[in-house]
């Protein structure tokens, strides 16, 4: 049970930098996701951690411990590969007591150990298996059961789920949760998935180039993005986004895309009123456009006219993929919406969830 | 297409199309055709092995025929005794099972030597990064190009001064010289498809570089450490230029130097020659057909895959 | 329950001698009744595996005090500064010491030459010290071998007793490149004797007028000239006996054009063939890599005798074939046109003098080398027909692609992963492969079947030139050394070899 800190990391392969200036401390007993789009660095930042690479600047602490210089073994880690990583020419008992093994436990120990990881995952009467006999979730399971027999002060996870099908992924998502409710243990989690992210984290860092965009609990990442980037990776489908003008006219502050312009109700203008005139991205998600039919009672709605794209109809909801302009854009809609192909329309945008971004900057208005 | 719809066929027509045109597959005379040349192939490729089992069967003085029959008349197995137990009528002894023993002995150390020489070092060159790797890489790969008599001279001439000629020792370093470059670059190749995943696993649970080559990359390149064995056993097994230089007397010769001495008195020991090769060549053979596979696989692995 | 599970432990073992010697025995009984005519025996056998044992523990123990010197200078350092210099001391000593022995083994093997002088005496400080152990103790009365074996383990154990002091006075420390270094070094060792060495003593010798006459190198004389001599002699003079260098140059270039052709086409052909679906697959494969499989010296010789004039394969299928024409040809005697085209065939087939026709003797050769070398290939290209996707042909059929289409612009492309190095290597083999022309023909009539290597070898070890074989070897090393960068730069392969 620890406490993980990055201070000030930097990671350099020859002139590319990988990871620059991570900075992040994880809470002991904490769910941390590290996400961002694939070559991001996320998984050169836990290799650091992992000590399968060498940082080239700043300090890794595992704990109190400074493990820049510490051998992979000494760092009371575990780590499940993308790959499983499972010895081929091991059986699936040996694979889990391979490093208690190493580590001279006693033998009642480790089979105590294997059998209660392999009744944890169900994988019991898998241990005499060789990896290759098995399907891709029985060895993930074993690859986290290998980890789990280790009793690590920190888990680390690298994409394990992303080999696996749809549905399974959702399954051993839920797993993975229960497992760090059941273990109460430091987990660090890499994956380019920000569904992922989303359900398991207790808190979530979002990185892209090898720096760090926001480190932040889910929700907050959802509600309050930093910048464009982490609105428009976080959410699905992404946030819409518009460049425009922050215009006053008159007393109503509105953001002009050229194509149509919204107002920005009195209650929120406070905060923008100081920005007026500059290049700005407007920013909203799509289920806050609505069919005009079915507005929510007490929104601030904005009313844009705009031709239907295409339709996808869900069941549960419909996303309408609508062109205002030169603008596209995505709304989801209420079930009951009428809306078809090629219809010109009216939809309405809840005008207390939007975003405003500086177009130079990037980084939100608040 | 269109002909078959427009008009009926007649029988002959129709029995000619089955056999020549097939819209999947192949006709039955393609078929035919292909199992001809396959068989005439196979009998080229066949029959001047079966010869050489053929003159062992025949009787001494018939050796010298124009026959061309495969099972000889009066076939007999003297030649076959004589090859391995010598003829106490003759008072001539036989020196088979010595040449096999110093074949054996010579070239398995030979490989085994390699083998520790290249299971090393091919991980370093497959897994670390540091100043010396490419410039060894290239040269590990001219030394294949180097032609195996090249250096010979200048090994027989150190080899003499060392008092090696003659010698088991002698020819071990002499076969070693082409080996360990082949063996280093074959490991190498396999090396590279092991996943370092499983490597870094290990790694992080509680291994240290050494306890990963021992535990996790040995087990797992047994194959390949058994191909490049048996690549550099088969390379020496039969290998005759260089021991020629290296072996002079016959006590220490190597069964390709051994059945020479049959066969330059050809006339004499045609059948004794037929009847020793046929000896060697049988378990060589099937040792060969039955790793054959492997041995391919070890190719591509290492030497062909450019 | 202890004792119960370590007999089950010792089991094994125990199943193992008694294997062994029940084997033993069972082979002498029957090989008792014969036992006159075989000349091998249990003391040679034990002779040959102490001799093999004694070098293969020199060699490890050799190695293994290297690897824990290399080991000792990356991961250790010295505990405090006064420990340093006397650390520093020793490995320099020890380096210098191991230097100065590898030096003196060149100078003994002939390398280079020191003569009598003071730096001589401090070159061979070492090795004579190591000598003068061993004739010390000779001198009380052991044997030569347990002298060495002796004075080797005293030399190790103060080696031992060196590192022990060097450990003691030193703490780890990391190092990155320390590990490939130390995997790598037993291998450059081995590399260093048995090529980097002997290359360097080529180069040396090509310089010389080593030959018979001056005892190799034992009278030598060495310099520029004798390198210009060399060369000269190898582009005017003969490179073997009779033959000159280019003639055989351009027959070598003959040789591997043939060879390789024959082997890539008849491979291609074979593979082509196996690779569909068929009854009998695996009977025909087995059969057809039989040239491939029997070893290449009995397949030499056993071809060798079948190109005799009267009593081989090939003159008797000629003569069979004279008769039959020159039966036919008196049949159709009268018919015009026709009975002098088979009279033409019945006087010009027939069999033919294998041995002393230059022209046949190289077909000979050809003929045994092709034979010898087309299982190869064709087991390589059927390989990477394999591995060529099924889905390929379908999509061509599909754009309606003929089956030479399909060929030409599926399989060959495909292919050429697998054949460009397969021929690559296939021409540089076939430039250096001369067993089976020294088998069968020996170069002969008067060297007209020599190739580049093969002359080279007579050169060396029929004529004992020394001197002109090295500069000759050197020649055929920078033509092969140009071929193979020609291709490399040609196919980029150089950096996916590094890589």
């Amino acid at each position: 049970m620890a406490s993980v800190t990055y201070k000030n990391v930097y990671k350099r392969f020859g002139d590319v930098i990988a990871v620059n200036n991570l900075d992040i401390r994880v809470d002991d007993k904490e769910f941390l996701v590290l996400v961002g789009p694939s070559g991001c660095g996320k998984t050169t930042a836990l290799r650091c951690l992992a000590g399968l690479e060498d940082i080239s600047e700043g300090e890794i602490l595992i704990g109190d411990r400074v493990v820049n210089d510490v051998a992979p073994k000494d760092r009371d880690i575990a780590m499940v590969f993308q790959s499983y990583a499972l010895y081929p020419h091991l059986s699936v008992y040996d694979n889990m007591a391979f490093g208690l093994k190493l580590r001279k436990l006693p033998k009642e120990e480790i089979k105590r150990r294997v059998n209660e990881a392999a009744d944890i995952l169900g994988i019991r009467d898998l241990l005499d298996r060789k990896p290759r006999q098995l399907s891709g979730g029985q060895r993930q399971r074993v690859a986290v059961g290998r980890a789990i027999v280790r009793e690590p002060k920190v888990f680390l996870f690298d994409e394990p789920l992303s080999n696996l099908d749809a549905k399974l992924r959702v399954a051993m998502r839920a797993e993975i949760s229960k497992l760090h409710q059941r273990l109460q243990t430091t987990f660090i989690y890499v994956t380019h998935d920000q569904i992922e992210a989303m359900t398991m984290a207790t808190r979530i860092a979002v990185i892209n180039k090898g720096i760090l965009q926001q480190l932040d609990t889910p929700q907050n990442l959802y509600d309050r993005p930093n910048n464009l980037f982490v609105a428009g990776f976080i959410g699905s489908p992404a946030m819409n986004f518009f460049p425009g003008k922050l215009r006053k006219d008159g007393t109503k502050l509105l953001v002009d895309t050229g194509d149509f312009s919204v107002t920005i109700p009195p209650k929120h203008a406070k905060s923008y009123e100081s920005h007026a005139g500059k290049d700005v991205i407007f920013g909203i998600r799509p289920e806050n456009i609505h069919d005009a039919d079915f507005i929510p009672p007490n929104i601030d709605a904005e009313k844009v006219n705009v031709k239907v794209d295409v339709t996808e109809l869900m069941g549960n909801e419909i996303f309408l993929y609508l062109v205002s302009g030169k603008n596209t854009f995505v709304s989801r809609v209420d079930p009951r919406s009428k809306l078809r192909v090629g219809q010109n329309a009216q939809v309405a945008f809840d005008m207390d969830t939007f975003h405003i971004f500086d177009a130079v900057t990037e980084k939100a208005i608040r | 297409m269109n002909s078959t719809t427009s008009k009926p066929l007649s029988p002959v027509t129709k029995a000619l199309r089955w056999f020549f045109v097939r819209s999947r597959g192949d006709s039955p005379f393609k078929t035919i055709l292909i199992h001809a040349t396959l068989i005439v192939a196979s009998i080229i490729a066949v029959y001047p092995v079966l010869r050489v089992v053929t003159i062992s069967l025949r009787p001494n003085d018939t050796l010298l025929t124009t026959s061309l029959r495969i099972i000889p008349e009066n076939a007999t197995l003297d030649n076959y005794k004589e090859v391995l137990f010598g003829a106490p009528e003759k008072n001539r002894k036989s020196d088979f099972f010595l040449w096999i023993w110093n074949s054996f002995s010579i070239v398995s150390v030979t490989s085994i030597i390699s083998m520790i020489l290249a299971a090393v070092s091919a991980y370093a060159f497959s897994r670390f990064k540091f100043p010396g790797r490419a410039v060894g890489l290239v040269f590990l790969l001219t030394t294949q190009m180097i032609p195996a008599g090249m250096l010979l001279l200048p090994l027989f001439i150190m080899l003499a001064q060392l008092q090696m000629i003659n010698t088991a020792l002698g020819l071990i370093i002499a076969y070693s010289v082409s080996t360990v470059p082949l063996t280093i670059w074959t490991l190498k190749g396999y090396y590279d498809t092991i996943p370092v995943d499983l490597e870094e696993a290990a790694l992080i649970d509680g291994a240290n570089r050494f306890t990963v080559f021992t535990r996790i990359i040995l087990p797992l390149s047994t194959p390949a450490l058994a191909i490049a064995f048996l690549f550099s056993f088969m390379g020496g097994w039969s290998e005759y230029l260089v021991a020629r230089v290296v072996l002079q007397k016959n006590d220490i010769y190597t069964w390709p130097l051994g059945i020479f001495t049959y066969a330059q008195q050809f006339t004499v020991a045609w059948g004794q020659f037929s009847a020793a090769s046929v000896l060697i060549a049988i378990p060589v053979m099937i040792l060969f057909l039955y790793s054959s596979k492997w041995l391919i696989s070890g190719l591509t692995l290492g030497s062909v895959k450019g | 329950m202890e004792d119960k599970s370590k007999l089950r432990r010792l089991l094994p073992y125990l199943y193992w001698i008694v294997g062994l010697l029940s084997g033993y025995f069972l082979l002498n009984a029957l090989i008792s009744p014969f036992a006159w005519g075989i000349t091998l025996n249990l003391g040679i056998v034990l002779k040959r595996l102490g001799e093999i044992g004694g070098f293969l523990f020199a060699i490890l123990t050799g190695l293994a005090l290297v690897e824990i010197y290399f080991y000792q200078i990356f991961f250790r350092q010295p505990s405090n500064p006064r420990s340093r210099t006397t650390i520093r001391g020793l490995q320099y000593l020890l380096g210098g010491m191991t230097v100065l022995a590898i030096l003196s083994f060149f100078e003994k093997t002939d390398l280079f030459r020191l003569g009598d002088n003071v730096m001589a005496g401090i070159v061979h400080l070492p090795l004579n010290a190591f000598g003068g152990v061993r004739s010390a103790l000779t001198g009380i009365g052991l044997a030569k071998g347990a002298a060495g074996a002796v004075s080797g383990i005293v030399f190790t154990l103060v080696l031992v007793g060196i590192f022990y002091a060097v450990h003691k006075m030193s703490v780890p420390r990391v190092s990155k490149l320390g590990l490939p270094y130390l995997l790598i070094l037993p291998a450059f060792v081995g590399v260093l004797f048995l090529i980097i060495y002997p290359f360097m003593f080529e180069i040396k010798l090509a310089f010389s007028n080593a030959s018979l006459g001056t005892q190799a190198t034992k009278n030598a004389e060495y310099g520029l000239i004798y390198g210009w001599q060399n060369l000269v002699t190898l582009f005017t003079g003969t490179v073997a006996k009779d033959a000159k260098f280019f003639d055989v140059f351009f027959r070598t270039v003959l040789w591997t054009v043939i060879n390789v052709t024959f082997h890539v086409g008849g491979g291609m052909g074979l593979a082509l063939l196996l690779h569909r679906p068929m009854k009998l697959q695996g009977f025909y494969r087995t059969l057809l890599v039989f040239p491939w499989a029997i070893p290449t010296t009995i397949a030499a010789m056993a071809l060798r005798n079948e190109f005799d004039s009267r009593y081989g394969l090939f003159n008797i299928l000629l003569t069979d074939l004279n008769s039959w024409l020159v039966s036919v040809s008196q049949g159709t005697v009268n018919v015009p046109l026709l009975g002098d085209a088979f009279n033409w065939l019945a006087s010009n087939i027939g069999p033919v003098s294998w041995k002393q026709d230059p022209f046949w003797a190289f077909v000979s050769i050809l003929i045994s080398n092709i034979w010898l070398g087309i299982p190869f290939m064709s087991v390589i290209i059927l390989g990477g027909l394999q591995s060529i996707s099924q889905e390929y042909y379908e999509a061509a059929e599909i754009d309606g692609a003929s089956k030479f289409q399909m060929f030409r612009n599926i399989t060959l492309p495909l292919l050429r992963p697998v054949l460009t190095p397969a021929i690559i290597l296939g021409v540089v083999w076939t430039f250096n492969k001369f067993d089976v022309i020294y088998l069968i023909t020996q170069g002969g009539p008067q060297e007209k079947t020599d190739i580049l290597v093969s002359s080279m070898y007579k050169a060396a070890f029929q004529f004992y030139r020394y001197g002109f074989t090295a500069m000759f070897a050197l020649v055929i090393f920078v033509i092969l050394l140009i071929f193979t960068l020609i291709y490399l730069r040609a196919s980029g392969g150089l950096k996916s070899a590094t890589e």
